[in-house]
């Protein structure tokens, strides 16, 4: 790849003065380069950007949904998992080639507000930062939910205070973990390249034995289920609601301005972590449901896992999910915080919020005002243990920004201004993008009229923010 | 004949500084100076940038004027990281350095050691240290750890040959003296040497697993050794 100039320049100021940063000369395959020799090393390689998508998204998919899902759909949850996974499929193309013609930091908020305009910028961008609160809370819920069923396992029965004692350790974890981005100066991106892999391995093991056992290779008879046990709309919004176990690969797009190579890698990562927890999403579900049935799962609730692992092998087979969903869970919170981190920071950096959002500080060198920004917020949500709301507001923010990532690809393909020129093509447009788009839309039609009324509420205080705050910037680009 | 490329790499906003005695090591060179700044995982390097860019190349600016001042040429770059090593390894790959520098602090040069390994990378040292320190008054020693398999002959015809490419070079043959030992160990036998000279020239070896295990030599040297030293760099693979 030539060094690509960036073609877009921004305007305009905020109510407090500031303007948004200027963007740099150009985007290299190593570095972001702005005047005066100063540049930004690229340093996370293919398997930081699959283990960033992957990790975000496989605690959710296999740990926490299987149990809710087949209570809602019994065996056609599976087709709930694989119809979520072509909708994330459909917007990872379009979002693949956005980041390869503007690998910046930001992900879907950035391509939004090049090419659509900051009032759709600050709606996505405000949404990606909350949807990535709601999300983490709803991860740290989970893992409390696994903290209980170790401490369990070993016997021990926790009474924390009036609130469920897992909701108490959720709200230590989701304070922890901030406190640790905070102060914390070790290489967390290490870390977490060895915890998917060593999730990806426990699962691997797992789901071979169980899949082997399903087929009867082990001489156990399956229990025999309708697959439709439900009716059909139940897949449907069983679909809304496990969707969330789908949004790390947006994730992979927030970091696209840190990717080495960003031409190759970034449609790799995005379009390969959708890909790699698809197939196991399926798996996983197809030898739950046949271990137990639908309905017995269904009453195993947050932690169906550990009895899909204790029914296949035994006690070390509890440990082991066990295990994986701690690491899982806590990989996919942590991911989601830094996350939320990274899109203040973008937002921050183009004015829609107070430049002090994004300021490091000296000791530790982290975004300490940014970090508290996503960490305050999540632990309000944690304290409210309403899983399945907290699963579709995220989902419900994410998709709004998936619709408008398709659209946005949609003008600028349409429009083909000079600056646009990704080294990754989608196929199949306009028909691929544009059912993205609806679909996405659509999928947020199956949700509880709550997690609706909620998404909206946030999308209108955003518009307001943008109104008050930020009318007078300008972040679209020449189209 | 043109000047060495030589990488200067400090950690701008970490305090530390351009050591004395620098700009005159450095009198001869293309300096490529490189102020970088390491940040957590948890920080995009752009947040990093717009707080720190413009404090950061104040002091750049100062540096680059001390070394202009002592007869250098300088280029500034000023690199937001995760991985100082990478942005290392890529400054002296685009900007074709011959040499990095360990900086450190000197006070008079006048003599130099040049720790010679063999005749792999011997164009390139050649080029630094006849570039760098030829008709400035300073004695230059060529030292090899002389290995098994290896005969008195064939160091001489090395070191002698590299004597002559320097006096080629415009380095004042009575300056250069050469020095072999036999049965010790490369790395210690330079750092202890070093002690009694001001600067030390060495080549960056091959990784190897011991160099994974024990770190490069020049490493381990720059850790022994007090003073500066110049790590002239392997010629770039082509892909």
């Amino acid at each position: 790849m030539d060094d690509r100039e960036v073609g877009v320049s921004t305007g305009g100021e905020n109510i407090e003065g500031e303007q948004p940063e200027p963007e740099p000369e150009s985007v290299t395959e190593e570095t972001t380069t702005h005047d005066e020799g100063v540049e930004l090393e690229r340093t996370i390689g293919l398997v930081g950007g699959l283990a960033i998508g992957i990790g975000t998204m496989i605690g959710a998919g296999i740990f926490v949904f299987p149990g809710l899902a087949a209570n809602q759909a019994g065996p056609a949850a599976a087709l709930s998992f694989a119809i979520g996974g072509v909708i994330a499929l459909l917007v990872a193309l379009p979002a693949s080639e956005l980041a390869t013609a503007m690998p910046r930091s930001g992900g879907g908020y950035y391509f939004i507000s090049r090419s659509l305009g900051t009032a759709g910028g600050a709606i996505v961008g405000l949404g990606l930062w909350l949807g990535l609160v709601f999300a983490a809370a709803f991860y740290l819920v989970g893992l409390g939910h696994y903290v209980v069923a170790v401490l369990a396992e070993v016997g021990i029965v926790l009474s924390l205070g009036p609130a469920p004692p897992h909701v108490v350790l959720g709200l230590i974890a989701g304070a922890a973990l901030t406190a640790l981005s905070v102060g914390g100066t070790e290489r967390t991106a290490a870390l977490q390249n060895v915890i998917v892999v060593v999730l990806l391995l426990i699962l691997t093991g797992v789901l071979t034995y169980g899949v082997l056992d399903a087929l009867g290779v082990f001489g156990r008879q399956t229990v025999p289920d309708a697959f439709f046990s439900k009716g059909y709309f139940p897949v449907l919004s069983t679909a809304a609601l496990v969707f969330t176990s789908y949004l790390g690969f947006a994730q992979v797009a927030t970091v696209a301005g840190e990717i080495k190579q960003p031409s190759r890698n970034l449609p790799l990562a995005m379009v390969g972590s959708v890909i790699v927890v698809t197939v196991f999403y399926a798996v996983t579900i197809f030898v739950a449901t046949s271990t137990f049935g639908a309905n017995q799962l269904g009453t195993f609730g947050e932690t169906a896992m550990v009895n899909v692992g204790r029914d296949l092998l035994g006690l070390p087979g509890a440990v082991l999910i066990l295990v994986a969903g701690l690491l899982a869970t806590f990989s996919s919170a942590n991911a989601s915080i830094l996350s939320a981190s990274r899109s203040i920071y973008a937002l921050s950096r183009d004015a829609l919020l107070p430049r002090k959002a994004s300021e490091v500080n000296l000791k530790y060198g982290t975004p300490h005002v940014a970090l508290a920004m996503a960490g305050g917020p999540i632990l309000v949500l944690v304290a409210t243990d309403s899983v399945k709301i907290l699963a579709e507001v995220a989902s419900f923010l994410h998709l709004v920004m998936y619709a408008l990532i398709c659209i946005a690809l949609l003008v600028l393909r349409r429009r083909d201004p000079e600056w646009y020129d990704p080294d990754f093509r989608m196929p199949g447009v306009p028909v691929l993008p544009a059912i993205g788009a609806v679909a996405s839309v659509a999928l947020i039609a199956f949700m509880n009229g709550a997690s609706i009324i909620i998404g909206i509420v946030i999308m209108a205080l955003s518009y307001g923010w943008y109104r008050y705050y930020a009318e007078d910037v300008r972040l679209k680009g020449d189209i | 004949m043109t000047r060495p490329s030589v990488l200067v790499p400090i950690q701008v906003l970490e305090g530390e500084s351009l050591p004395e005695g620098t700009p005159e090591l450095l009198a001869n060179a293309h300096v490529v100076l490189l102020g970088y700044h390491v940040i957590p995982g948890q920080t995009a390097p752009g947040q990093a940038r717009m707080q720190f860019e413009d404090q950061a190349l104040e002091r750049l600016d100062e540096y680059e004027e001390l070394l202009t001042d002592a007869g250098g040429t300088v280029d500034h770059r000023l690199v937001f990281t995760h991985d100082a090593q990478q942005t290392i390894d890529r400054q002296i790959a685009e900007n074709d350095c011959l040499a990095a520098l360990v900086p450190r602090a000197v006070a008079d040069l006048d003599d130099i050691l040049v720790a010679v390994r063999g005749t792999v990378g011997l164009d390139r040292l050649a080029r630094v240290v006849g570039g760098l320190f030829a008709g400035r008054g300073i004695d230059v020693t060529l030292y090899h750890v002389t290995g098994e398999g290896e005969t008195d002959a064939d160091v001489d015809v090395l070191l002698d040959g590299l004597a002559d490419r320097l006096t080629d070079a415009d380095v004042d043959p009575d300056r250069i003296d050469t020095r072999t030992d036999r049965d010790v160990k490369p790395v210690d036998a330079i750092a202890e040497l070093a002690e009694s000279y001001d600067a030390v020239v060495m080549g960056e070896s091959d990784p190897t697993l011991a160099t994974f295990v024990f770190g490069l030599p020049a490493d381990q040297v720059a850790e022994r050794f007090l003073g500066p030293v110049l790590v002239v760099q392997r010629e770039p693979q082509d892909e």
